[in-house]
């Protein structure tokens, strides 16, 4: 079927599910009739955002996540009982969390253990690194998170990444790794980084690794491989972890001088607010951004503050 | 004791080891669980090791721990073990061979279940032939070798060739070979077979390695496995009888050995069990004089008696024991061979005169000299790196370095953090470095150059950057400068175009990794610059004044 709008999430899963039903339930041993109830995260009335800023010196992250969903209305908002939830944090680089290269161990675990409170089945952490994955979960510290809660730490392992068709503007057939589409919730929670040729990497941006294949070919359309992966994905939440960002050298660091301290969290339903939000913290517009703008172009969500709840939490 | 129990000793002791090989044969990479604590890596490095003493095997090894020495006047790191076993060779003689050896054991099971040769034929083929001198010559020819250097004892020593056969041919073998299975059947309409090609993956990845890792030339050298393997129905034991210049080596300290063959020829009715089942070929037949050199001690000759004539005794003897049989033309020809393969090494001119571009050794590899004095070719840290990206070489290294370590970029990369293979190398031809070591030293194993013709956007042919991103070092080794390029129909297009910045290069390689320029990428590699050499050198170092 040709179309030339993107398609919704369920449309496609349900393609998929009819083309190889059964295959990714399976390797993670749950049922195979794939959860495409999945809600889609921001329509248009519900659109929220809640920065959290830990202004106080040693703040504990953890506390301020908590703090950051507290106010968004909790986690059971989100999250309901029985749910199998899929984080995607950035653990690309096989590098320490004081190098802000990947998302913050602390903010993850908080994270895990929400879901937890809130009910849910499972919670599966998952990424398709760029480093090494065993190195990857090891040197983040996600690895230690993932024993520490007892959330899966899923191993990108080539029977997961599967081709589906993302039939996005510009991506046709991927591999996707399939934790992701075979979840029920979905939570997002990248860093914020400078990038050499996105500008920045944030949340849409993650979704690059949440795919297999030849990912480096993507850099040559980068911002509308972004949006379409991002609107594959479409994540019920995203948290932006801003604790500690990278200015400088990015996307991959390597010395705590290319990292500012931030302490700041942002969390949203809107994939283009929270991103939109996260760019001023590096002084830029929204619509510098290409990503953000083709975002908001092919209705991911919006960086218009109209009709957007906002919240702000400090600690 | 009964010759029964010695018999069952043997069999467990020989399954044990084996097992203990295999196990850390396995255990020799990265597990898919290493978890470090957070709170203790956030600001610190810390360097990730393997659990298991995968090295033990090598320590134990005194081929290994003597041709180091010789050759690299080094003592290698846990050679008391190897000392050990000589000292217990003394006095029990070439227990090694029948109890401990992994090779062996494998040999040992390949020529007796279901022998090729059959009553008479295998008693004929259990006589002492000539031919057994010839590990005596290849035992010569190596040390001697290793003497003036290169140490090429790797070759056919039976730990390295043992290790390198499994890990870098038998073991990635059968694991594609599965892979291919599972593929099939998650093809299938079938759908147990579905879910049943997916929990396999998770069981076989950890065994036979994660991501499937192949190995250059591993056909070969899967293929003389086989062959060795095969000579067992030719004669039993072949390897270990005619080629191991371990058994070799601890044939020649067996010399005095306590624990001897005794017969009493009166009772034996020349029945000739014992030469039908002897491991060694080492003359178990009262008729015969007792070879201690080549007998392995496997008590199978013991056992199989059925009037008692042999027994195994403790006994200092020595004027008994019999020399062991090297002959003079093995050593004269071991000492003229040792002597000119060293020179016959350096006619390829990579010693001194051009090193191969596509030589890039392991972070921590010594000097190529010093290198090349202590590798074994064992393969250990080609089974231990996590990306795949170290391969045995072919021609690159010359005759000299053949299957030594070298890295194929395409394949993988050096990670930047990552030290595991100086840190499993049994013999520190590869130094075992810290993470920060890698970094401040820094080690730099080449230098990356940019293949404008083939670049995406210095030919006009689209944006990229990927090599600019994932360039590790900090600031990084590729910037990207703003460029206008004659683009498709003579048109001026603005790019992104990289460039290397060859003080900062350490030659890791991930920018040839992930081009997106496949076959043969836009940005490559070459040995150029490493730091280990004071010659393969680029720029003009030193302070600046």
């Amino acid at each position: 079927m040709e179309t030339n709008h993107p398609i919704t999430r369920r449309e496609s899963l349900k393609r998929i599910a009819r083309i190889s039903a059964g295959f990714a339930g399976a390797a993670l041993g749950v049922s195979p009739l794939l959860p495409i109830g999945t809600t889609h995260a921001a329509t248009a009335d519900n659109r929220f955002l809640v920065e959290g800023v830990g202004s106080k010196e040693g703040y504990k992250i953890k506390e301020l996540t908590r703090k950051v969903f507290e106010a968004a209305g909790g986690m059971g908002q989100f999250v309901s009982k029985g749910d199998v939830v899929a984080i995607k944090p950035n653990i690309s680089w096989a590098r320490r969390p004081e190098l802000a290269a990947t998302t913050n161990p602390e903010v993850v675990e908080a994270v895990v253990e929400l879901c937890l409170d809130a009910g849910a089945k499972k919670v599966r952490i998952a990424d398709h690194t760029i480093h090494d994955a065993r190195r990857c979960f090891a040197l983040t510290g996600i690895g230690h998170v993932a024993k520490k809660t007892g959330a899966d730490l899923v191993f990108p392992r080539a029977s997961l990444l599967r081709p589906m068709k993302l039939n996005g503007h510009r991506l046709d057939v991927w591999r996707v790794f399939v934790p992701f589409v075979e979840a029920d919730k979905v939570l997002n929670v990248p860093i914020a980084k400078v990038h050499g040729l996105s500008t920045l990497t944030l949340g849409m941006k993650n979704w690059i690794g949440g795919v297999g294949g030849r990912r480096s070919a993507l850099h040559q359309d980068i911002h509308q491989s972004i949006v379409d992966l991002a609107q594959f994905f479409n994540p019920t939440l995203t948290l932006i972890d801003a604790t500690r960002v990278m200015i400088t050298n990015g996307p991959s660091g390597g010395s705590p001088s290319d990292v500012a301290v931030k302490n700041t969290l942002i969390l949203g339903n809107d994939p283009v607010a929270v991103d939109a939000r996260a760019a001023g913290l590096f002084d830029y517009q929204p619509n510098e951004i290409g990503f953000i703008r083709l975002g908001q172009k092919w209705g991911l969500g919006s960086y218009d503050p109209q009709g957007l709840t906002q919240k702000k939490v400090a600690l | 004791m009964r010759a029964k129990h010695l018999v069952w000793i043997r069999r467990i002791s020989q399954t044990a080891f084996l097992g203990f090989f295999l196990f850390l044969l396995v255990e020799s990479r990265l597990p898919e669980d290493v978890y470090l604590q957070y709170s203790l890596i956030f600001s610190g490095d810390l360097d990730l090791r393997l659990d298991h003493p995968v090295k033990f095997f090598f320590q134990l090894d005194p081929l290994v721990w003597l041709s180091s020495l010789l050759s690299g006047h080094r003592l290698i790191h846990g050679f008391g073990w190897a000392l050990g076993l000589l000292v217990v060779t003394l006095f029990l003689g070439r227990v090694f061979c029948s109890f401990i050896c992994p090779l062996g054991t494998i040999h040992h099971i390949a020529g007796s279940v279901k022998p090729a040769l059959k009553g008479d034929r295998m008693i004929q083929a259990n006589q002492k032939t000539p031919g057994q001198r010839i590990k005596y010559f290849l035992l010569i020819t190596v040390l001697m070798t290793a003497l003036i250097t290169p140490n090429l004892v790797g070759l056919i020593d039976p730990i390295s060739l043992l290790f390198r056969s499994l890990a870098l041919a038998i073991l990635p073998g059968t694991g594609l070979g599965l892979k291919e299975i599972f593929d099939v059947m998650a093809a299938s309409d079938i759908k147990t077979l579905n879910y049943l090609s997916y929990a396999a993956e998770v069981i076989v990845s950890p065994v036979f390695g994660y991501g499937y890792p192949v190995y250059k030339t591993g056909w070969f050298i899967g293929l003389i496995f086989l062959v060795i393997l095969f000579l067992n129905r030719i004669r039993p034991r072949f390897w270990c009888r005619i080629l191991c210049p371990l058994g070799a080596l601890l044939g020649i300290f067996s010399r005095f050995t306590l624990l001897r063959l005794e017969k009493d020829e009166a009772a034996c009715t020349d029945c000739k069990l014992c030469s039908r089942s002897c491991q060694g070929a080492a003359s178990p037949m009262p008729s015969q004089t007792w070879e201690n050199a080549e007998c392995l001690s496997c008590f199978n000759c013991f056992d199989a008696c059925p009037e008692g004539a042999l027994s195994f005794k403790f006994r200092w003897a020595p004027k008994s024991n019999r020399r062991p049989d090297m002959g003079r033309r093995a050593v004269l020809g071991g000492l003229a061979a040792g002597i000119s393969l060293p020179f016959l090494t350096k006619l390829d001119g990579t010693e001194h005169h051009v090193s191969d571009p596509r030589l890039i050794r392991p972070p921590g590899a010594l000097p190529e000299r010093d290198f090349l004095q202590l590798c074994q070719r064992c393969g250990l840290c080609m089974k231990a790196c996590p990306t795949n990206v170290i391969n045995p070489t072919l021609g690159e290294a010359g005759l000299a370095g053949f299957w030594t370590p070298h890295l194929i970029m395409v394949q993988g990369y050096c990670e930047y953090t990552c030290t595991l293979c100086g840190s499993v190398c049994p013999t520190g031809a590869i130094e075992e470095i810290t993470a920060r070591e890698k970094i401040e030293r820094p080690i730099i194993i080449g230098s990356a150059y940019v293949d404008r013709g083939r670049c995406l956007p210095w030919s006009g042919n689209g944006p990229c950057i990927v090599c600019q991103e994932v360039c590790p070092t900090s600031p990084k080794a590729i910037y990207l400068s703003k460029q206008v390029i004659p683009g498709p129909n003579s048109s001026p297009v603005e790019v992104n175009a990289p460039y290397v910045d060859l003080k900062r290069c350490n030659g890791c390689g991930i920018c040839e990794y992930k081009c997106p320029v496949r076959g043969r990428p836009a940005i490559r590699v070459i040995a150029a610059g490493e730091s280990r050499s004071i010659q393969n050198q680029i720029l003009l170092t030193g302070p600046v004044s």
